[in-house]
């Protein structure tokens, strides 16, 4: 069996450019100074679903309020995650973990409270009628939550009627749409056509399998999201007032 | 159909295994035969968006698709071609729409095999549609409708009938975005084996009544969708060990449909199918290289290493400088499959396919354990416990651990091996009592994941 030296032939630049930091050390030096939401904040990067309660009943008892805690602790919590994982120090896996602790940390929170913090915004997801493949759709809401934003999961295969009905009733600020076929993606620019005939004018971030920037080019509402992560960073994008026209210059990366 | 697992390894050793050449070839077609003594391309592609309105326009999409791959085969002179046809959902869930299709096509195949002489088949792969909007249903209704579209492919002239089957996906979609390697050993080597042995059954007894070949399945629902996640080496999605972790237990899940009575060409995107290989001696369909117009790997020459049909995994249809996307696609292949037919009646093929391997075997983890030697190994590790689905894919994992840990020559980030070390203990320290462990996954999954429905597995 023939056995060739890889010098030359290829390189792992994962290898050859991973950052000497281990994921903890980088993460310390992101946590809050306070003891009690730093704690809260350890147990939401270690994905700790029971350390994260435990650590909001310590604060609750003394005497943290807990929709404060939500933004105070929780968040950032998840922020030190989001961020590292935008830096490639960690991996999704880790975020998917945090952001299913976070969420039983705010229910937590709102149970205490008696009432729900105001999210950053509101967004609502779904994958194209006659598509059933959701993991892409699942990744894209994962990470909306983990960055703040309120997720309407209006799940998949979802007909276009369904869509419009929900976008009229939630207002949301972003619309996503993913798919995995060729065929299915065909929808997103019925969808497309029906918000505009009601006269909504509002972001519809289509990606997934076989979407492209060219077949969501030709729609006036839709823009392009090659990776999940695009989704948080387009939602802030629009919270900071960027138009249609700004999105698409921004993500329409080819 | 019965059953039969494999306990044994079709080749004596792993360099018996070369391109072109399986132990038991399939006749199937228009003269053509696979894993008899060279390789076909195997064109794969979709329609555009627009063409699935109505049932006239997806036929007349196929009829164009089909009358530009045999034309340009023709014009460049490769003496032989495989068309696979995988069904949009409306030609599955509409029988008659796929069997249209089918009809269009082999009638155009036949026009050029009676004029040109050319050997080529034409594979159909109906869409799992065994599933509602928010839950698998692997077995009832749907399960009839998707025998009812193989039926009716296979009466208008498909030649090998192929699926890229759903079992386990609920469990293996929540298990992959957590680190979950037990989930997966549960989702892939368990639920998918017994839903792939129910599912192939049913198409053998198909295939076997209208006298057609039952080629093939994949775990394109699983494996491929964590090699997607882990995507490129800067990817920070998923780590690549634990990608080729749900690659060796997809090895052990395959099998099953060769088990219920499958007996190849395997389908293309099951990079698992070298293992598959090693132990069924069936001929299978690969891609690499010639399908980065679907998607990127990182073992784009390697894979290349044993193929009995050689593929390009989907691509759409439409046109570009060198004639449409399946002409320009087709040929790629084909002069592909020209010099790896040189080299086997020169008598070089094992040359090539050292040269194949040797370029992508240290690009990755995944390359790594697909180098035919290493498949070997794991395909040995799946026998030796072949009569029990949970044994042989947990033996599949452990021996891909060990493989990687003491490979010699291939680099690998921290995180990697980090992911790799916590897999390998996870693994180790799993029970070796298949009921025990099915007893508590049940339990965990159920729990966990609200669209696990036991009953699709006869659970």
């Amino acid at each position: 069996m023939l056995i060739v030296d890889k010098e030359g032939i290829l390189i792992r630049y994962n290898v050859k450019m991973e950052k000497s930091m281990t994921p903890e050390d980088a993460a310390a030096e992101l946590y809050p100074k306070d003891e009690l939401n730093r704690a809260i904040a350890e147990a939401i990067f270690e994905g700790e679903e029971d350390d994260v309660i435990d650590g909001l009943k310590a604060a609750i008892a003394a005497g943290k309020d807990p929709i404060s805690l939500i933004d105070d602790s929780l968040m950032v919590g998840m922020k030190v995650v989001t961020e590292l994982y935008d830096q490639g120090v960690i991996f999704l896996p880790n975020v998917m973990m945090s952001a299913d602790a976070m969420l039983e940390g705010i229910e937590f929170c709102k149970a205490e409270a008696g009432s729900s913090p105001k999210p950053k915004g509101k967004v609502v997801v779904h994958v194209a009628e006659g598509d059933v493949h959701d993991i892409g759709k699942s990744i894209v809401a994962a990470l909306l939550r983990a960055n703040g934003y309120e997720v309407v999961d209006l799940g998949r295969d979802v007909p276009v009627d369904e869509v419009i009905a929900c976008v009229k009733k939630e207002s949301p600020m972003m619309l996503t749409g993913t798919a995995l076929m060729t065929t299915t993606m065909f929808a997103f620019k019925e969808v497309n056509d029906r918000l505009l005939e009601a006269g909504i004018r509002m972001p519809f971030q289509c990606g997934g399998g076989a979407v492209n920037q060219d077949f969501v080019s030709t729609y006036e509402l839709g823009v392009y999201g090659e990776e999940a992560a695009d989704a948080p960073k387009m939602a802030d994008a629009i919270l900071a007032g960027k138009s249609l026209a700004e999105l698409k210059a921004t993500f329409h990366k080819h | 159909m019965a059953v039969k697992k494999f306990t044994t390894m079709a080749y004596n050793n792993a360099d018996e295994m070369v391109f072109g050449r399986a132990k038991s070839p399939v006749k199937a077609g228009l003269d053509l035969e696979i894993g008899a003594g060279y390789t076909t391309a195997e064109v794969n592609y979709a329609p555009r968006p627009e063409a699935g309105e109505t049932k006239e326009k997806l036929v007349n999409e196929y009829q164009r698709i089909t009358r530009d791959i045999m034309a340009r085969m023709v014009q460049v002179g490769f003496p032989s071609v495989v068309l696979e046809t995988e069904h949009v959902q409306q030609m599955t869930n509409n029988p008659t729409w796929g069997a249209e299709v089918a009809h269009a096509q082999k009638t155009i195949m036949e026009e050029y095999h009676e004029e040109y002489g050319i050997k080529c088949a034409l594979r159909h792969t109906p869409g799992d549609i065994r599933e509602d909007k928010d839950f698998l249903q692997l077995r009832g209704d749907k399960y009839n409708v998707v025998m009812e579209s193989f039926e009716a492919v296979a009466d208008a002239g498909a030649d090998l009938l192929s699926i890229e089957s759903m079992g386990g996906k609920e469990i293996f979609d929540y298990a992959v975005l957590r680190n979950d390697i037990p989930g997966m050993l549960y989702a892939i080597g368990v639920l998918g084996s017994m839903d792939m042995e129910y599912l192939w059954q049913g198409i053998a007894k198909v295939a076997q009544q209208k006298n057609v070949t039952p080629a093939g399945d994949t775990d394109c629902a699983q494996a491929n969708t964590a090699m997607f996640i882990a995507g490129g080496l800067l990817d920070k999605n998923l780590a690549h060990t634990l990608a080729i972790i749900a690659r060796s237990l997809a090895g052990a899940r395959t099998l099953s449909g060769y088990e219920a009575g499958a007996t190849g060409p395997g389908k293309d995107c099951g990079y698992e199918n070298i293992i598959i290989k090693g132990i069924t001696g069936m001929p299978m369909a690969f891609e690499g290289k010639t399908s980065t117009c679907a998607h990127s790997d990182v073992m784009g020459n390697l894979i290349m290493q044993c193929c009995d049909l050689w593929s390009n995994e989907s691509v759409e249809y439409h046109a570009e400088f060198g004639g449409t996307t399946v002409q320009c696609w087709s040929e790629s292949l084909s002069y592909d499959c020209a010099l790896m037919n040189t080299a086997l009646k020169s008598g070089n093929e094992k040359i090539l396919r050292d040269l194949l391997m040797a370029s992508d075997r240290f690009r990755d983890p995944q390359s790594y354990i697909l180098a035919y030697d290493n498949a070997f190994k794991v395909g040995q590790a799946i026998v030796k416990d072949g009569n029990d689905i949970y044994l042989r894919a947990k033996n599949a994992a452990t021996e891909c651990c060990n493989l990687l840990t003491g490979a010699e020559g291939l680099e690998m980030t921290k995180f990697e091996t980090n992911a790799l070390n916590k897999a390998a203990a996870e693994l180790a320290a799993l029970t070796s009592d298949s009921e025990k462990f099915m007893s508590d996954c049940m339990e965990k999954y159920k729990a966990e994941v609200k669209v696990f429905k036991p009953e699709n597995y006869a659970l």
